[in-house]
């Protein structure tokens, strides 16, 4: 679906080049961003945690050897990792046959690598909203809005550098452009590796920031549950 | 007709009163479709500045048509979404019967049993960005073609309803459909881009088969350019026929689900 | 409302649906993809019934008997595969307005009112769908909320009632609109003994007043032997047993139950009268007798010792129904699905 609205854009242009790059490259680009993007989000994982600090179940959790964070990391990446595998397949077997463009099989695996990176990200931060559940209720809106508004920051929607500086930089310094736009760029040929390794240090600075956050509400939020009993 | 109008007020003054209980949610909702709004209008915002048009369409035009787009999609996510969204799940577990015995309309009941008022502000927000933006034209508007979308805005409305009603309803006859609410979604994304940038072939079916191409493409041609009436009678049409095939499958579906449950 | 002839009139009214038979192993899931056995099963045999008007009917069976079938046939929810029906004149299934308004049906784990909004407003709402005054609607709830004792919750949103609450007010909505006939299908499942008791009291009460046609099922026999005039026990599709409760408890073995405390427990097995052994150092003995063996029985138990204390009661409603089911359903063990 994504593709054929790229194609029509760029061919409705009449130019045989939009924003630098040909046609072909933003087909790749959304074919790849649908793949990369669905792996980049978490809907299912972040609502189990909410739902568990909202049903009071976590005293199960509190109890257990390894912590809430760990426990839900690693289910986290065990799924994430066996869909990526297996999903890949699907966009590899496409850009190796039919659509032959300008994907670089040869930058996948580093690709990938960021991707995974980022992911230990996402679950830091959807821990963190799932924090929230201590202090009120229903916080799944926030999932929502949250995830929404991640469709552009993570460039999904469409390639970060077609954006207008100032804009542009501060995007590419935020450290979500690395589920969609650092990976598939790179693959795609739109970006080098001075990027990456950009990307890889802004997730390291994302890493920092939301796990301070994460472990200030985590206490809290125990705090207060342990103070109101259940 | 009188009788559901009346019901249709109740069932809506109804709901209002039920959501002012959920005040904070109303509010995460409401930045929600806020920045639902502001991403889809900064794709074109950020696609606008690499070429003048699209298709022919402008940075301003398109503004209008994605003003009419969100337009119609508020009024479908305080009308319908939460019922036709859940009516599946409801066939199944027999609520459907419930409605049945009622001396009223089961189709009606269905798709109106849960409105969300709160989108009005949502409606308000969105009519008065459609006005700045038809304000930018370069062009001057011709206000009084506004009326048209009297007409094309519930048209586009009726046609997301039947379509995506035929979607749901064929729980009656297909127990397993849950992935019906993903196909459903792809299909409509073909709604929320100009139809005119489709290669012919698909451009052809979402002003025919699959009318997605009158919720908000063909009312904003119908304000930009000199109107159509062709276009407009087809948009009458369309709505009334769609309308008319989700009626009739209703009722078929209504007699296989009465013959094939215990 | 004036009771008339034959509310409820079926004749041979059968209901038969094809599910496919599950696959066993993987082969045979295999299998199933393209050629799919086909079973027939009888949801309920042709059954011919009159109810009169004002007639209370207990429906009883085990779970998968037809109950829920029935209610749905007379109630216009599914089709018959052959017989005919008629309910206050009206093929059910047809389901005219005119029908539908003067019918009602409750059926026990679901609710119709809405969720997030009071009773009261959800029972504007239903004077509006059942075309009915708005003022009179009103006295109606006033007048049954009163008899239920819970005018006080008339204007609590739905989520926040206890599930007794709910029920009456359920109970409520589906008497809003005075139907002739009324479906109650489990209308006391789930619910605590206070809640059952006002339940049950308000509906002997209201059938007294206003003499609707009531078919009601209920795993629960206290409301069946409390309210139903009469009693029909379906088991497998059929209707085994059509009549009033005290004919049904005359017709069957009249059992009893014996509780005795014995003063000097046996120090060896014993034999009694009636074929049941009393085992060593048994202080309190129970048993369910037919009546002509409570006599020998106690006699013996008196040899044995003298006695503490005695009780006779008749036995459980509940148990006798239950033991006449699978007295039942053992002689129709061949009524089973047939493969086609």
């Amino acid at each position: 679906m994504e593709t054929t609205i790229w194609s029509a854009i760029v061919t409705s242009t009449g130019q045989e080049s939009f924003g630098g790059f040909p046609r072909e490259s933003y087909i790749a680009y959304a074919l790849w961003g649908a793949f990369f993007g669905r792996i980049g989000s978490n809907w299912m994982y972040e609502y189990r945690m909410i739902e568990e600090i909202e049903t009071g179940s976590v005293n199960g959790v509190l109890v257990r050897p390894i912590s809430f964070f760990e426990y839900y990391l690693s289910q986290f990446m065990g799924y994430k990792l066996l869909t990526t595998f297996i999903s890949f397949l699907v966009p590899i077997f496409i850009t190796l046959t039919v659509a032959n463009g300008p994907t670089i099989h040869a930058r996948l695996p580093l690709a990938c690598a960021v991707l995974i990176l980022y992911l230990f990200l996402v679950h830091t931060i959807s821990f963190s909203v799932a924090t929230l559940s201590f202090f009120l209720t229903r916080v799944h809106g926030f999932t929502v809005a949250k995830n929404i508004g991640l469709t552009i920051l993570t460039g999904e929607l469409f390639p970060l550098d077609l954006v207008p500086e100032p804009y542009r930089t501060w995007l590419l310094w935020l450290p979500f452009s690395n589920s969609v736009f650092v990976p598939v760029g790179y693959l795609t040929g739109r970006l080098g590796i001075e990027d990456v390794a950009r990307g890889v240090l802004s997730i390291f600075m994302g890493l920092a920031f939301f796990g301070m956050i994460a472990a200030v509400a985590w206490r809290a939020g125990c705090r207060r549950y342990s103070g109101t009993g259940a | 007709m009188k009788k559901y109008l009346r019901v249709f007020a109740a069932l809506f003054k109804a709901c209002a009163i039920a959501q002012f209980e959920f005040r904070l949610n109303f509010i995460v909702k409401l930045a929600a479709d806020l920045i639902w709004y502001m991403t889809q209008l900064s794709i074109f915002e950020v696609l606008f500045h690499h070429t003048r048009s699209i298709s022919g369409w402008t940075l301003e035009s398109t503004r209008v048509f994605m003003g009419i787009l969100f337009l119609v999609d508020a009024l479908w996510m305080m009308l319908f979404s939460e019922n036709l969204d859940r009516m599946s799940d409801k066939i199944r577990r027999g609520d459907l019967d419930l409605l049945l015995v009622k001396p009223i309309n089961s189709q009606f009941m269905m798709s109106l049993k849960v409105m969300d008022p709160a989108y009005i502000v949502n409606i308000s927000l969105i009519t008065g960005w459609l006005i700045w933006a038809l304000t930018q034209l370069p062009e001057p508007v011709v206000w009084s073609r506004l009326l048209l979308l009297l007409i094309t805005i519930p048209c586009g409305l009726i046609i997301t309803y039947s379509i995506r009603f035929l979607f749901s309803a064929s729980a009656l006859i297909f127990t397993r459909a849950e992935n019906i609410n993903y196909v459903w979604y792809n299909f409509y994304r073909l709604a929320t881009r100009p139809d005119t940038i489709y290669p012919a072939w698909l451009r052809y079916t979402v002003l025919t088969f699959l009318p997605l191409g009158f919720v908000a493409s063909v009312p904003a041609r119908l304000i930009l350019e000199t109107p159509d009436l062709v276009l407009l009678a087809a948009a009458v049409f369309a709505a009334s026929l769609s309308l008319y095939i989700s009626h009739r499958f209703w009722n078929f579906g209504l007699r296989f689900y009465s013959s094939a449950s215990s | 409302m004036n009771s008339y002839e034959n509310v409820i009139e079926t004749v041979d009214l059968t209901r038969v649906f094809l599910t496919y038979r599950k696959a066993e192993g993987i082969w045979n899931s295999i299998r199933g993809f393209w050629h799919r056995e086909y079973v027939r099963k009888v949801a309920l045999q042709p059954t011919t019934l009159r109810i009169e008007g004002g007639e209370i009917i207990g429906l009883v069976g085990a779970n998968g008997a037809g109950k829920t079938t029935l209610l749905k046939l007379l109630s216009g929810l599914i089709h018959p595969s052959g017989g005919d029906a008629r309910v206050l004149g009206y093929r059910p299934w047809e389901r005219k307005p005119d029908f539908l308004r003067r019918i009602s049906i409750l059926l026990g784990q679901k609710n119709q009112l809405w969720w997030d909004i009071p009773p009261a407003d959800s029972y504007d709402l239903l004077a509006r769908i059942y075309d009915l005054d708005e003022k009179e609607a009103r006295n109606r709830v006033t007048e049954l909320a009163e008899l239920l004792q819970c005018r006080d919750l008339l204007h609590v949103q739905l989520r926040r009632l206890s599930l007794g609450e709910r029920m009456k007010m359920e109970i409520i909505g589906s008497l809003l609109h005075r139907p002739s006939v009324l479906f109650l299908d489990e209308p006391t499942i789930g619910l605590d003994i206070v809640a059952q008791t006002n339940i049950r009291e308000f509906l002997a009460e209201y059938v007294k007043r206003e003499r609707p046609t009531i078919i009601l099922t209920s795993h629960y026999m206290d409301d069946i032997s409390k309210l139903s005039d009469r009693l029909l026990l379906i088991s497998k599709g059929a209707i085994v047993y059509d009549g009033t409760v005290p004919d049904f408890m005359n017709s069957v073995e009249h059992v009893q139950r014996l509780t005795a405390v014995l003063e000097r427990p046996p120090e060896s097995p014993r034999e009694l009268a009636s074929g049941l052994v009393l085992s060593p150092g048994t202080e309190m003995f129970t048993a369910e007798l037919p009546a002509t063996q409570i006599a020998p029985t106690l006699q013996k138990l008196m040899e044995i010792s003298p006695l503490k204390d005695l009780k006779i009661e008749e036995a459980d409603f509940e148990d006798v129904i239950r033991k006449f089911l699978e007295k039942e359903s053992r002689l129709r063990a061949t009524g089973g699905p047939i493969a086609t």
